[in-house]
C-alpha cells in the first residue's frame, strides 16, 4: 500500500511539474505574441499616420510621375526650324535580341523570323541563333506591327530592348544641315554631330534658322534648273544679310536621313560647307569693293580691256568681250576678266588679300556644322594670283563663305558670321566694319545695274529691285580648265536699296539647251532660278513691293551710257 | 469525470452541438464577414467574382468545422498519424506532378476544388506532434533519442515544401513545429542553439534561394531601389495604408485598390485594402478581433485536461496567429513579401478550409476537454 501510494504521489508530482512547465511556456509564448502584435500595431500607426501624410494625395500619381521623369531624362531633343517645324525627333522603339542559350529550336525560330523580316536570310539568322553567346542583336528598331508578330510567335529566348529611333519628318529637305545619328543615337553629321551633347542633355528643342517653306522653294528651283540643264549637282543658300542667319540651305543630290543605311557618299556631300569651288565672276564683287575702298570716286576710272592680258605663260581672256576702254562700272556690269585683273593689279596684292581676309575668305568659315572645308588659297600668293583671284579663279571657297562675305559687303559693310542656330546673332550685332558705307552703296548700285542692264537680267523681279552678279567658272581638270565643264552661279540680293536677303544658286556642270541659245553660263542657268525663288519667297514672307522711285536703276547713268549709245559708238569705231 | 452538460433525454450529438463554444464560432463568422465586405469592395462593389464564392466556401467550411468539432477527440487522437501519413503522401504526389509539369506546382486538383496539400500538412504536423508529446514524461523531453523522431516529423515535410519551392510555407511549418517542441518542454538551450544555427545558415540558405526570392529580400531591405519592379507591391501597399489615414477613405472608396495600383488586393494584400478603406481604426478593430479569437483559443487550450488537446489547440492557435502576423507584417513592410494569405479574409479556398479545419479541431478540444485519453 505504502509503496503504491508513494508511486501515485510521485506520479501526481511529476504531472504537476510538467503542467507547471507547460503553463510557464504557454505564458512565455503568449507574451511573445502580445509583443508581436504590439509591434504590428505600432507599425500600423507608423504607416497610416506618421508616414501617412507622405502617402496622402500622391497615391495614384507616384508611379506615373516617376515614369514620366525617367522618359524626359533619356530622350534626345528635337531639332526644329525657325517656326517650330520638327526636323528631327526621337521615338521609342523596340529592338529584338536573342539569347541563344535559351533557344531550343534555332531552325524553327530562324524560319519564323525570316518569314517576318523578309530582308533577313535564313542562313545568317540561324548562325546568329546558334552563336555561343547570351546576347545577339536580331534587328534594331522594329515597327509596332513587327513587334506584335514576334510576341505572337511566343518563342522563348527572343526579347526586346527599348531603344530610341531618330526620325526626320522632313525627309531629304534639310538632310545636309540637320545631319544624321548612328544606330545608338550619337550624332554623325550636320547639327546632330556638332550639337550632339546639347541634344543629348539639353533642356529644350534646338531651333535652327532654317525656314522649311523657303527651303522647299529653293530646292524646287535648283532641282528644276538641274533637270533642265542635265547638271550633276547644285547648291543654294538664302541668308539674312543683316544677321547672317541662313534661312535655306540646299545641296543636291541629297538623301533621306530616315534611310541612312546605304547612302552614297556623293549624296551625303554638303556642297555648301564642305565643297570648295572657284567662284568665277561673283568674286569681282570683292575686287571692285577693294578698288573702290582705295579710290573713293573710282567708278569712272577707265581700264583697257581690248587686249588679252598676258602674265608670264598665262593669258586672260573675256567672255563678254567689249573690245574697248571700260570704266569700273562697265567692267563689273559686263563682267570683264581683263578689266577685273587690271583693277586687282592696281589694288595691289597686300590690300586685296587683307580685304579677303577681313571678309573671312582666307580661312575656314566658323559655322555650327560638322562638315567644313578650308578654302584653297595659292601657297605663294604673287601678283599673278591677285590678277586671277580678281575674277575668281585660282582660289576656291565654299559657297557659304562666299555668301557670307558678299552679305558683309551688301548690308552696308559690317561683317556677319553665317549661322544655322536661331538667336545666336550676338556676335553679328557687334560685327566689325569691312568696307565703308559708300563702297557698299556703290556695290549695290553695280549689282542692280548687272540685273537691269547686264548679264543678270534674267534674275529681275518687278517691284523687288533684285541686284546680283553672275558667275561662270570653268572646272579645273588635270589638263587645265575645261570649257565644257562649268560651275554656273548667280549671287543675288534684294531689295538692292537696303538689302535684306542674299541668295546664291550654283549649278554644277549644266549643259546648254536650245532655249538658252547654247549658253550654260550663270546668267542663263542660275539667274532664272534665283528669280523664281524670289518670286515665291516674297509671297511666303509677305514682302511689300518697292516704290519704283527708290530703284537704284539709272543712278550710275553718268558712268554707264545707255545700250543704244554704246552700240552707236561701236559702229562709229568700226567705220573709222 | 463529469461531462460538461448532462441532459439525459437529449441525444449525445445534439448535446455536443449545444456544448459547442458559440462565442468562438461567432467571432469566426464575424471575421469571415469582414472578409466578405473586403472582397465585395475589391470587386468594385460587386459580389462577383470573389465575395459570392467566398461565402459559398465559408458555408461549406463552417459545416465541416462543426462536424470536425463534434467528432470525439479520441478519434482525432487515433487518426493523428494516419492523417500525417496521408498528408505526406499527397506532398510527394505534388512533388512528382511538379516535375512532370512546368515550374512550381503546389496544387492537387480534386475537380471541384484545388487543394494545396502543404496547408493541411501543417495541421497534420501539429496533430502528429501533439499525439507524440501527449504521453511524454518530463525526462523524455531531455532525451535526444525521444526528440529525434519528433524532429523528423517536422523536417521531412519542410524539405518537400522547400522543393516545390515554397519558402513561406516551409518557414511557417518550421515555426509551428518549433513552437510545438517548445510547448512540449524541450530544453530551452535547444531553441537558443537552433536560433544561432539559423542565423549561421543564412548565407547557405541565400545561395539556395531562387532569384525571385533573393529579389524579394533585397527589395524588402530597400523597396525604393526598384519602385516599378520588385519593390512595386510593397511601396503601393504602404501608400495605400498611408493614404487611408486614421479614419480611412470609406467603404468602396479605396482608390489604390480599385484603380489596380495594388496588386493581389483580393488575396495577400486584403488587409491593405481593408485598412485603406477603414483606416487605422478599422485595421486596429480587425486586429483586436483576431486577438479576441486567439485569446479564446488560448483559454480553450488552458482548460484542456489532456496534453493532446492542450498541445493541439495551442499549436493550431500559433499556426493561425503566425499567418496573421506574417501577413500583416508583410503588407506593412516589416518583413519581406512572402506569399502568405490572411486566413478567412483572403480570397482562396485552401487557406479558408485549412483555417476552418484548424478551428474545428480547436472546438473539438473545447467540447472534449475532459475526455480521457490513453497514456501510452
Amino acid at each position: 500500500m505504502k509503496t503504491l501510494s508513494r508511486t501515485t504521489l510521485h506520479m501526481t508530482g511529476s504531472k504537476r511539474t510538467a503542467l507547471d512547465m507547460a503553463r510557464g511556456r504557454i505564458v512565455l509564448i503568449s507574451a511573445i505574441f502580445v509583443i508581436s502584435f504590439i509591434i504590428v500595431a505600432g507599425r500600423a500607426l507608423d504607416v497610416a499616420v506618421i508616414q501617412g501624410t507622405w502617402g496622402q494625395g500622391q497615391e495614384t500619381r507616384t508611379s506615373l510621375l516617376e515614369h514620366k521623369n525617367e522618359k524626359t531624362a533619356t530622350v534626345r531633343h528635337d531639332i526644329v526650324d525657325r517656326h517650330g517645324v520638327i526636323l528631327a525627333r526621337s521615338l521609342k522603339t523596340a529592338s529584338l535580341y536573342a539569347d541563344p542559350k535559351i533557344i531550343t529550336h534555332p531552325e524553327t525560330v530562324a524560319k519564323d523570323l525570316t518569314a517576318i523580316f523578309k530582308d533577313m536570310s535564313y542562313g545568317d539568322t540561324l548562325k546568329k541563333l546558334q552563336e555561343d553567346k547570351r546576347f545577339v542583336w536580331i534587328k534594331r528598331n522594329l515597327t509596332p506591327d513587327e513587334q506584335y508578330k514576334i510576341l505572337y510567335l511566343g518563342h522563348p529566348g527572343l526579347s526586346f530592348q527599348e531603344e530610341e529611333r531618330r526620325v526626320y519628318p522632313q525627309g531629304e529637305l534639310a538632310a545636309h544641315v540637320v545631319g544624321i545619328t548612328n544606330v545608338d543615337g550619337g550624332g554623325l553629321s550636320g547639327i546632330e554631330a556638332s550639337f550632339n551633347k546639347y541634344l543629348g542633355q539639353g533642356t529644350s528643342p534646338l531651333a535652327l534658322t532654317l525656314d522649311m517653306r523657303l527651303q522647299h522653294v529653293l530646292k524646287r528651283e535648283i532641282s528644276y534648273a538641274m533637270t533642265k540643264h542635265r547638271a550633276i549637282g547644285g547648291a543654294g543658300l538664302i541668308m539674312d544679310v543683316r544677321n547672317g542667319e541662313i534661312l535655306a540651305a540646299v545641296s543636291l543630290p541629297d538623301f533621306d536621313p530616315n534611310l541612312s543605311g546605304d547612302v552614297k557618299d556623293v549624296k551625303r556631300f554638303n556642297r555648301l560647307t564642305l565643297g570648295v569651288y572657284e567662284p568665277g565672276s561673283t568674286f569681282k564683287l570683292f575686287t571692285t569693293a577693294a578698288y573702290l575702298e582705295k579710290n573713293k570716286n573710282g567708278l569712272g576710272d577707265k581700264f583697257d580691256a581690248t587686249q588679252p592680258l598676258v602674265f608670264g605663260r598665262f593669258k586672260i581672256n573675256d567672255y563678254h568681250a567689249e573690245d574697248r576702254l571700260m570704266n569700273v562700272a562697265e567692267i563689273f556690269m559686263h563682267s570683264s576678266n581683263i578689266g577685273s585683273a587690271l583693277m586687282g593689279h592696281k589694288v595691289g596684292t597686300k590690300d586685296f588679300k587683307d580685304l579677303l581676309s577681313d571678309l573671312g575668305l582666307m580661312t575656314a568659315p566658323d559655322i555650327e556644322i560638322a562638315e567644313i572645308s578650308a578654302p584653297l588659297i595659292p601657297q605663294n600668293w604673287g601678283d599673278i594670283n591677285t590678277a586671277t583671284a580678281a575674277f575668281g579663279h585660282g582660289i576656291a571657297v565654299s559657297p557659304v563663305q562666299l555668301v557670307s562675305a558678299a552679305a558683309s559687303v551688301m548690308n552696308g559693310g559690317i561683317k556677319v558670321k553665317p549661322t544655322f542656330i536661331l538667336n545666336r546673332d550676338i556676335e553679328n550685332k557687334r560685327g566689325i566694319r569691312v568696307v565703308s558705307p559708300e563702297t557698299a552703296h556703290h556695290i549695290r548700285q553695280l549689282m542692280r545695274l548687272v540685273v537691269t542692264d547686264g548679264t543678270g537680267s534674267k534674275a529681275d523681279v518687278v517691284g523687288y529691285h533684285v541686284g546680283g552678279k553672275t558667275g561662270t567658272a570653268e572646272k579645273n581638270t588635270r589638263g587645265g580648265y575645261d570649257k565644257n565643264r562649268l560651275v554656273s552661279s548667280f549671287l543675288g540680293v534684294f531689295p538692292s536699296e537696303s538689302p535684306q536677303y542674299a541668295l546664291y544658286i550654283m549649278i554644277d556642270e549644266p549643259k546648254p539647251t536650245k532655249d538658252t541659245y547654247g549658253y550654260a553660263t550663270g546668267g542663263w542657268v542660275a539667274a532664272p532660278a534665283v528669280r523664281k525663288t524670289i518670286e515665291s519667297m516674297v509671297a511666303i514672307l509677305g514682302m511689300e513691293p518697292q516704290e519704283p522711285k527708290d530703284d537704284l536703276k539709272g543712278s550710275l547713268a553718268r558712268y554707264v551710257p545707255p545700250k543704244e549709245k554704246i552700240n552707236m559708238q561701236k559702229v562709229s569705231h568700226e567705220t573709222e | 469525470m463529469s461531462e460538461p452538460i448532462r441532459i439525459s433525454h437529449i441525444p449525445p450529438i445534439v448535446q455536443k452541438f449545444i456544448a459547442l463554444n458559440w462565442g468562438l464560432v461567432f467571432l469566426i463568422v464575424l471575421l469571415a464577414c469582414t472578409g466578405f465586405l473586403a472582397l465585395y469592395s475589391a470587386a468594385g462593389g460587386q459580389l462577383d467574382p470573389w465575395a459570392s464564392r467566398q461565402i459559398t466556401r465559408f458555408c461549406i467550411g463552417v459545416l465541416g468545422m462543426v462536424i470536425i468539432a463534434v467528432i470525439d477527440i479520441r478519434v482525432w487522437y487515433r487518426l493523428a498519424y494516419p492523417i500525417y501519413a496521408a498528408g505526406f503522401v499527397s506532398l510527394v504526389v505534388v512533388e512528382i506532378f511538379g516535375h512532370i509539369g512546368m515550374g512550381a506546382q503546389r496544387w492537387i486538383n480534386l475537380g471541384f476544388i484545388q487543394i494545396q496539400p502543404s496547408e493541411f500538412m501543417k495541421i497534420a504536423v501539429i496533430m502528429a506532434l501533439a499525439k507524440y508529446f501527449h504521453a511524454a514524461a518530463p525526462e523524455d523531453m531531455r532525451s535526444v533519442r525521444f526528440l529525434l523522431p519528433a524532429g523528423l516529423l517536422i523536417v521531412a515535410p519542410i524539405i518537400l515544401v522547400l522543393l516545390q519551392p515554397n519558402l513561406g510555407m516551409a518557414v511557417m511549418t518550421g515555426a509551428g513545429g518549433a513552437a510545438m517542441l517548445f510547448l512540449a518542454g524541450a530544453p530551452l538551450i535547444w531553441f537558443i542553439g537552433g536560433g544561432a544555427a539559423v542565423v549561421a545558415a543564412i548565407p547557405l540558405i541565400w545561395s539556395f534561394m531562387h532569384d525571385y526570392q533573393k529579389r524579394r529580400v533585397m527589395t524588402f531591405l530597400n523597396p525604393e531601389s526598384d519602385p516599378l519592379g520588385a519593390g512595386y507591391n510593397i511601396i503601393q501597399s504602404k501608400i495605400a495604408l498611408g493614404s487611408g489615414g486614421i479614419s480611412g477613405k470609406g467603404f468602396l472608396n479605396g482608390t489604390q485598390s480599385h484603380l489596380n495600383f495594388l496588386p493581389e488586393k483580393q488575396t495577400d494584400f486584403i488587409f491593405t485594402l481593408w485598412a485603406e478603406e477603414w483606416g487605422l481604426m478599422g485595421g486596429t478593430a480587425l486586429i483586436l478581433l483576431i486577438a479576441l479569437i486567439l485569446m479564446y483559443c488560448m483559454w480553450i487550450a488552458f482548460r484542456c485536461r489532456h496534453a493532446f488537446g492542450r498541445l493541439l489547440a495551442y499549436g493550431l492557435m500559433i499556426n493561425f496567429s503566425l499567418y496573421i502576423f506574417i501577413n500583416v507584417a508583410m503588407v506593412m513592410g516589416l518583413i519581406p513579401v512572402v506569399g502568405i494569405p490572411f486566413p478567412l479574409l483572403s480570397y482562396g479556398g485552401t487557406s479558408m478550409l485549412a483555417a476552418l479545419v484548424g478551428f474545428g479541431l480547436i472546438l473539438s478540444c473545447s467540447i472534449h476537454r475532459d475526455a480521457k485519453l490513453p497514456r501510452m
